[in-house]
């Protein structure tokens, strides 16, 4: 047996290094003036210690207002995404009509379909609605992949849960809406947020879109704007650093209180099926 | 009966929402991508009808050759890598009882970052400048190196890199599902194997293995779909170069429509993968509602 | 010393500024509605304070006259996509600045307002424009854009290094190439030169200065589409990549950035590099922010040492491709009056010095009166000397011929840089690049008429 706790002991350290390392190195760099990394002083450990990166971040550049909308843009979307992913998932996993598994497919399938094909007539469509250069159009564009996504999840989560309580509230006399809310919401609460937390990390995380439909700089998200400081403006290295380590916090603390859920939420649509 | 029906109109109503977003936003610029293929549309101009000019085009450019070539090199070297080192990570945190949820989380972590922060990322581990490029860093100041490398710089390096970064973002993903899958590989097959004197090696082969066939086909299938059509890490990290080193389907299709205004050629470029995809899709459906409806 | 300098300044702008505002009324004479509202489109360069400058001239002009000015930004990066999203989406703006290509562009697909009166009384006001600006801003007979300042490339070197290997600054790319090899010295990670074929204006404008100074155009003296399948293409193909096989750049110049050359060259990692006044600013401002004596000592050194010169010449002359800022008004504006009006504030020597004082050198203005004014401000030391006489190098894209929508297309398509970094990364020979490079020009040319 000691062999082989050596190696999963060997095998822990290596991976946890493997994700860690890259994120420590972004965080140092945050906290390193300008000439620290142009001169390649103080490398691993930044000496003296500054927060001037975090703060010209906030003050100097546009990054509050692409933060906001980012946050903006999550949030709107995520909402569209649960409600018509759990109005849509309970229909495929609990009500029968012909066509059923088709519909089911078809969901999978829709998902599949990628932004890369998509992007240019969406565009030219968006464009045509007058949405372009605004948030609207990512409110439009987002759901066609968050909501094929969450609706996929929650279906797999829909048909685990029991029907038995739901049957007998309906025999008791309730109505198929008030057994959707009293029985069966409570019992789906877990399944419905993952899917929430999936939808607003997708959208959070989102960039060709982002990048296409929106050129007013005020307006644009953090991953459009990020790729603007590396390409565009000249040496702002560690605001750059800041802004990934500010964008990437909000996304692992949400996740740190559920990760639990958001696991068996990947379970459940993949292994359980 | 008539429960029937009335399920069948509240199911209706239900997937009303999701029809309309999928017909006005999916399907009919599906519909647009293809008659655009059929034109000339340049960028501020009006669009003509071209017939197969832009396919017939495309077919014959070494450029797009290219861009095929690096696409498939890109995605079977980045899911192969995301496979096995998705079995290793399973393999390792199933053996893990302490702090088997704490790494489990741990590892999440690429996941749940957004794409371009981990091209960036990456784009800096592999920097020629000692004071940004991990790599360099550390074999410069183990005396390994006496000048830095310039990772990026060949086209081998470059995709290397791109491979390097899409896989450090997928492999968690691999590494929670198959763990999931094991987890469901009742443990009285393992038992029965020792006791007839099976090593862990032909355990794992003839049991683990098999258990996860089905998981490690539906994943591998769908990293497959996503990966062929990846946009963001490439065009972050090396924006398809250096020259067309690392240009894929994706990226090479927002090149050609949005710096050279070509848009019926850059949608064209998006539709050649497409049967790919098509197969890719069937296959996937076909496994999982297999398994959906047994 | 500041003080007199200042004095001196005031005193000038104060005789300009009366003369133009003797000048002006006639320019002002288009009747604003009060309450207009203008969408202004402005280049967002490397320095800053001018950005601001930018704006706070046009705020100035709102205030006058009541009205109305959003001012947007858009980059070196964006500046061809920017605007071609705009004309897509049917968005533009009322008044936008137009890089050297864009009015041809941009009037070819039926964007901008005919300004050949507006700028009749601009001539008489300001001035006109030296002999090869106005090409920019002249298309078919009509002139569609009013142009303000060029933004030229210079040769930047660092002059200890050349003094301590006893070599003389280059006059011309062949000179730059030996000095290179003189001066490189891998070993210690310091490079003879630093030139990307990158898609930035550090890219395709160089090589663009390179051709011309050949004397290669892909277009004719017509503006119609010449092969460059000859013997003086050949030259310019074998100094851009032989840079690259003679090792005297560092391994990833191909891979950089827009900014990646600056950075190495204010680091010291390279020797040459060709770029706007950007450099200079960037020295300046550090050796403002310096911190302690040593600090500064270091700072002063690095600025005395650094010397801009004029943009390398070749065989047939002296060419530099330069950026060629002018202001056009869409015909989507629905206030033309105003938008003219703007732009006549905007363009005046009084409003130019003051945007000019915070440019550190980066443009160079090109009407008469508001070059007049400025060549003060440049008289400050030897850089800043050659940053003022960039209009007397300055050529435009598609030379010899005029400015037209197909040879700003070509320089858009990137196929300028992407031939030479065939033959550096995909290996292939010079006959095939060029041949490759050839055919590309000409699909554009066909496509676009001449």
């Amino acid at each position: 047996m000691k062999p082989w706790k050596l190696v999963t002991v060997a095998g822990l350290v290596a991976f946890g290094l493997l994700v860690v390392v890259p994120f420590w190195w972004i965080a140092t760099m945050s906290f390193k003036t300008y000439e620290q990394i142009q001169f390649a002083q103080s490398i691993y450990i930044p000496r003296p210690f500054t927060w001037e990166n975090y703060t010209g971040l906030w003050l100097d550049t546009r990054f509050p207002l692409w933060f906001r909308n980012s946050v903006i843009t999550a949030v709107v979307v995520t909402g569209i995404t649960t409600v018509i992913a759990s109005l849509s998932g309970y229909a495929v996993a609990r009500l029968r009509f012909p066509g059923r598994e088709l519909v089911a497919t078809l969901i999978l399938v829709l998902y599949l379909v990628p932004p890369a094909l998509l992007f240019i007539p969406l565009y030219r469509v968006l464009a045509e609605l007058g949405t372009t250069n605004s948030l609207m159009a990512l409110f439009l564009s987002y759901p066609t992949f968050t909501v094929p996504f969450c609706t996929w999840l929650l279906i797999g989560f829909f048909k685990a849960l029991p029907t038995e309580l739901e049957e007998a509230a309906l025999v008791d006399g309730a109505t198929r809406p008030q057994a959707l809310v009293r029985v069966l919401l409570p019992l789906a609460a877990p399944g419905i947020v993952a899917s929430a937390i999936f939808a607003f990390t997708l959208s959070w995380n989102e960039f060709l879109y982002a990048l296409i439909f929106i050129q007013d700089e005020t307006m644009i998200t953090v991953p459009v704007g990020l790729n603007l400081l590396i390409y565009g403006d000249v040496f702002h290295w560690g605001q750059l650093m800041a802004a990934s380590v500010i964008t990437t916090v909000p996304v692992v603390a949400l996740y740190m209180f559920i990760h639990r859920w958001m696991v068996e939420g990947l379970a459940a649509g993949s292994v359980k099926g | 009966m008539k429960r029937q029906r009335q399920e069948a109109r509240t199911a209706v109503l239900l997937l009303l929402p999701l029809l309309v977003l999928v017909v006005a936003l999916i399907v009919y610029p599906i519909y647009r991508a293809v008659w655009l293929s059929f034109t000339d549309k340049l960028v501020g101009y009006p669009e003509r009808f071209v017939g197969l000019r832009n396919y017939i085009y495309l077919a014959n450019d070494d450029a797009f050759h290219t861009v095929v070539r690096n696409s498939l090199v890109f995605t079977v070297a980045s899911v192969a890598l995301k496979i096995l080192t998705g079995l290793a990570m399973a393999l390792v945190l199933h053996a893990t009882w302490r702090w088997r949820n704490f790494f489990r989380g741990l590892m999440l972590l690429p996941w749940i970052t957004s794409t371009v922060i981990i091209a960036l990322t990456w784009r800096w581990m592999f920097d020629a400048f000692p004071g940004r490029g991990f790599f360099n860093s550390v074999l410069l100041d183990a005396g390994i190196l006496t000048r830095p490398i310039a990772f990026m710089a060949t086209p081998e390096g470059a995709m290397a890199a791109v491979v390097i970064a899409n896989w450090w973002r997928g492999f968690p993903f691999f590494g929670v599902s198959y763990l999931a899958g094991m987890q469901s590989i009742p443990g009285e097959l393992y038992e029965a194997a020792s006791v007839d004197g099976a090593g862990s090696w032909r355990r794992f082969w003839h049991i683990t293995l098999p258990g996860l066939k089905h998981i490690i086909i539906v994943t591998t299938l769908l990293t497959f779909i996503f990966t062929l059509n990846d946009f963001n890490i490439i065009y972050v990290m090396t924006r398809g170069g250096p020259g067309t080193a690392t240009q894929v389907f994706a990226t090479y299709s927002y090149e050609v429509a949005f710096n050279q205004l070509r848009w019926g050629r850059g949608v064209t470029i998006s539709i050649f993968a497409v049967p790919l995809l098509i197969a890719g899709i069937a296959l996937v459906s076909r496994y999982l509602l297999r398994e959906r409806t047994a | 010393m500041r003080h007199r300098r200042l004095t001196r300044r005031n005193f000038l702008a104060g005789a300009v500024g009366a003369s133009a505002a003797l000048a002006l009324p006639g320019v002002a004479a288009p009747q604003i509605k009060k309450g207009a509202s203008l969408r202004l489109w402005i280049l967002k360069t490397y320095v800053e304070p001018t950005n601001k400058a930018v704006e706070a001239a046009a705020q100035r002009w709102a205030q006058k006259h009541g009205a109305q000015v959003t001012v947007e930004y858009f980059t070196f990066e964006d500046m061809q996509t920017k605007y071609v999203a705009a004309i897509e989406n049917k968005n533009t703006p009322d008044v936008g600045q137009l890089e050297t290509g864009a009015p041809a562009r941009f009037a070819g697909m039926g964007q901008l307002l005919d300004l050949t009166g507006f700028a009749r009384q601009v001539e008489g006001d300001i001035g006109k424009a030296p002999a090869n600006v106005a090409p920019v801003t002249v298309i078919g007979g009509k002139t569609y854009a009013i142009p303000w300042y060029i933004m030229p490339a210079f040769w930047y070197v660092w002059r200890d290094e050349f003094e301590k290997k006893k070599v003389k600054l280059p006059q011309t790319f062949e000179e730059a190439k030996t000095a290179a090899a003189a001066l490189n010295r891998p070993k210690d990670n310091f490079y003879g030169m630093g030139q990307s074929w990158n898609r930035t204006a550090d890219g395709y404008g160089v090589m663009q200065g390179l051709m011309y100074s050949y004397g290669v155009g892909w277009a004719n003296k017509d503006g119609k589409y010449q092969s460059i399948k000859n013997a003086k293409m050949q030259q310019v193909m074998k100094w851009a990549t032989d840079i690259y096989k003679e090792g005297v750049q560092p391994p990833d110049t191909l891979s950089w950035t827009g900014s990646q050359n600056n950075e190495n060259f204010i680091a010291r990692k390279i020797a040459q590099t060709s770029n706007g006044p950007s450099i200079t600013f960037a020295l300046e401002n550090a050796l403002a922010k310096a911190t302690d004596a040593k600090d500064k000592k270091m700072r002063e050194e690095a600025l005395a040492n650094h010397v801009a010169l004029p943009h390398p010449g070749g065989p047939d002359g002296r060419r530099s491709w330069g950026l060629a800022l002018s202001f056009g008004v869409f015909k989507s504006a629905k206030d033309p009056e105003a938008a003219m009006s703007l732009i006549a504030h905007l363009l005046s020597p009084e409003e130019t010095v003051k945007v000019m004082n915070d440019s550190h050198g980066q443009f160079s203005p090109v009407l008469d009166k508001a070059r007049a004014a400025t060549r003060e401000y440049f008289n400050k030391n030897d850089n800043y000397r050659n940053f003022g006489r960039a209009a007397e190098w300055f050529v435009a894209t598609g030379w010899p011929g005029p400015v037209t929508a197909a040879a700003a297309e070509v320089q858009a398509s990137n196929v300028l840089t992407d031939a030479p970094a065939k033959v550096i990364v995909d290996k292939w020979s010079i006959d095939q690049a060029l041949e490759w490079e050839d055919k590309k020009i000409k699909e554009i040319y066909d496509t676009l008429g001449a």
